[in-house]
């Protein structure tokens, strides 16, 4: 009896392991999605309605899901703060610092958004279009890799888990 | 330093500011930050280069040197960190702040079709000091007054630049819109402020005091502005800062025949030399203007010299004694 129990209890922790592994494997390419809309979106406001880089980052957060949105709002939050003599770099880094290990993004992405942020704010329009186009194109790079990982690793580690724990069920008993 | 000016400055000029001697602090008028080379400020129409320690030397060899990278953060926190959003500044040369303190820019131009189309690596920061001097038009003003009319004169205001046009004009705005003893009521003032510097507007709303039948076109181009002005809002007087081109010679001339008395400024020391430049010599030899007002700034003060047009000097008018420095 309690070592059915156990048994029972070792598989629902593999298959759960499992599961875990293969949605955090899911999670980054969701997010590089949203990511790069986000940074579409910043495009647009900065493109064509030149708005200041501030509202710029909050506008273009409310499509994002909460790790990354606070990102762009701990950003903009940054700027705006009274009395700060902070770049836009300084307040765009510290940012992404402090926001960047709650979300399933990886040290590519990381480099990317950092250089795009040494760059915001500092030149003109088309300059940092040309910027934005050129961090949209390193995520979508990396998007497509994170997919393919996914497709590949994703039932990998959903039936590894089961496996695995069955392994250890069986290995025990 | 306690103003909007200070929050706005790397941290190292900062520092050195906040060293400077109080006297020096309080007449504060321009801060002249170079890239790489010595930090230079004027007071009360002297200048020095503070060192590092807030001691000013008239010599350059020990003054405090801005490092590119605090030009840098200037130019960041100076465009809220959107230069894109500052492309028309940056082509007109100037960004004006909160206070009304404006910030002349040099770099290198970026041309487009042989028109600059904005200034890259800015590497010269002039911030200049704006101050309300509520009051320095009180004795100028009776002078330009049209007492048949009960108005003010067609007034051209003339001076080399940093003598104060453009305080007494704002003061000039103030008292005509508020009204004086002579002037009961007041009237409705229409100002054309291309460069926020008269009414230091900061989303559309002056950060001076330009008395209560004001209304300021922010940011218009002048020729532009005044005719929009004329249409639109029937002001009794009309305001502009600092005509220069024969399209702005033209809408103060359109406007002087619309039945508007216009007050404007111009760059210049006197009546000939100003009569030299194209775009004023037409409006001065049709005659329309009937006073001159010439400053010629000393320390503190300013005289205000009227003219009438072709006449004797009217009488010199002293800025008051009690001169009242406000500071923003």
């Amino acid at each position: 009896m309690l070592k059915t129990f156990g048994a029972l209890l070792i598989l629902i922790a593999g298959i759960l392991f499992g599961l875990f592994q293969s949605q955090s494997l899911a999670r980054r390419p969701k997010q590089l999605r949203q990511l790069g809309l986000a940074l579409k979106r910043l495009e647009t406001e900065i493109g064509y309605g030149a708005t200041p880089l501030p509202e710029a980052l909050k506008t273009s957060a409310v499509s994002l899901s909460p790790p990354l949105a606070a990102i762009f709002l701990d950003a903009a939050e940054r700027m705006t703060e009274p009395g700060t003599v902070r770049t836009a770099a300084e307040c765009w880094s510290a940012a992404v610092q402090r926001g960047f290990p709650r979300t399933a993004l990886k040290e590519p992405e990381r480099e990317a958004i950092l250089q795009l942020g040494a760059t915001l704010g500092i030149s003109d329009t088309q300059d940092q279009l040309k910027h934005l186009h050129l961090a949209l194109h390193h995520l979508a790079v990396e998007e497509s890799h994170a997919s393919d990982e996914e497709r590949q690793y994703g039932k990998i580690w959903k039936s590894l888990g089961v496996l695995g724990a069955a392994l250890v069920v069986v290995i025990m008993l | 330093m306690n103003d909007s000016i200070h929050d706005l400055l790397p941290p190292g000029i900062q520092a050195v500011l906040s060293k400077l001697p109080g006297e020096v602090v309080r007449t504060l008028e321009e801060i002249r930050i170079r890239e790489g080379r010595p930090l230079e400020i004027l007071y009360g129409s002297r200048h020095g280069f503070p060192d590092a320690f807030g001691r000013l030397s008239p010599f350059p060899e020990q003054a405090y040197i801005p490092s590119r990278e605090e030009c840098v953060r200037l130019l960041d926190v100076l465009t809220r960190h959107s230069l894109y959003s500052f492309e028309e500044e940056l082509r007109r040369g100037y960004i004006t702040v909160a206070g009304g303190h404006r910030i002349g820019l040099a770099g290198r131009a970026v041309l487009e079709g042989g028109k600059v189309k904005m200034l890259k690596d800015v590497t010269s920061f002039n911030i200049r000091y704006a101050r309300q001097v509520k009051g320095c038009g009180g004795r100028v003003l009776p002078q330009l007054l049209d007492r048949d009319a009960t108005t003010v004169h067609h007034t051209l205001v003339l001076s080399p630049p940093q003598q104060g046009k453009t305080t007494l004009v704002r003061d000039l705005v103030r008292l005509i819109s508020e009204g004086t003893r002579e002037l009961p009521g007041g009237r409705k003032v229409g100002v054309v402020d291309e460069r926020s510097e008269i009414a230091a507007c900061v989303r559309g709303v002056p950060t001076f005091d330009l008395g209560p039948r004001t209304d300021v076109l922010d940011g218009c181009p002048k020729a532009e502005g005044m005719m929009m002005m004329i249409r639109s809002m029937s002001p009794e007087v009309l305001v502009v800062d600092e005509i220069g081109t024969l399209q702005d010679a033209e809408a103060v001339w359109e406007a002087m025949n619309a039945g508007i008395r216009v007050i404007a400024t111009a760059h210049g020391r006197d009546l000939e030399e100003s009569g030299g430049r194209p775009a004023l010599r037409k409006l001065l030899q049709e005659g329309i203007f009937r006073r001159f007002v010439q400053l010629t700034r000393q320390g503190e003060r300013f005289d205000a010299r009227v003219k009438e047009l072709a006449g004797p000097r009217l009488r010199q008018a002293r800025a008051p004694d009690e001169l009242e420095v406000r500071r923003c």
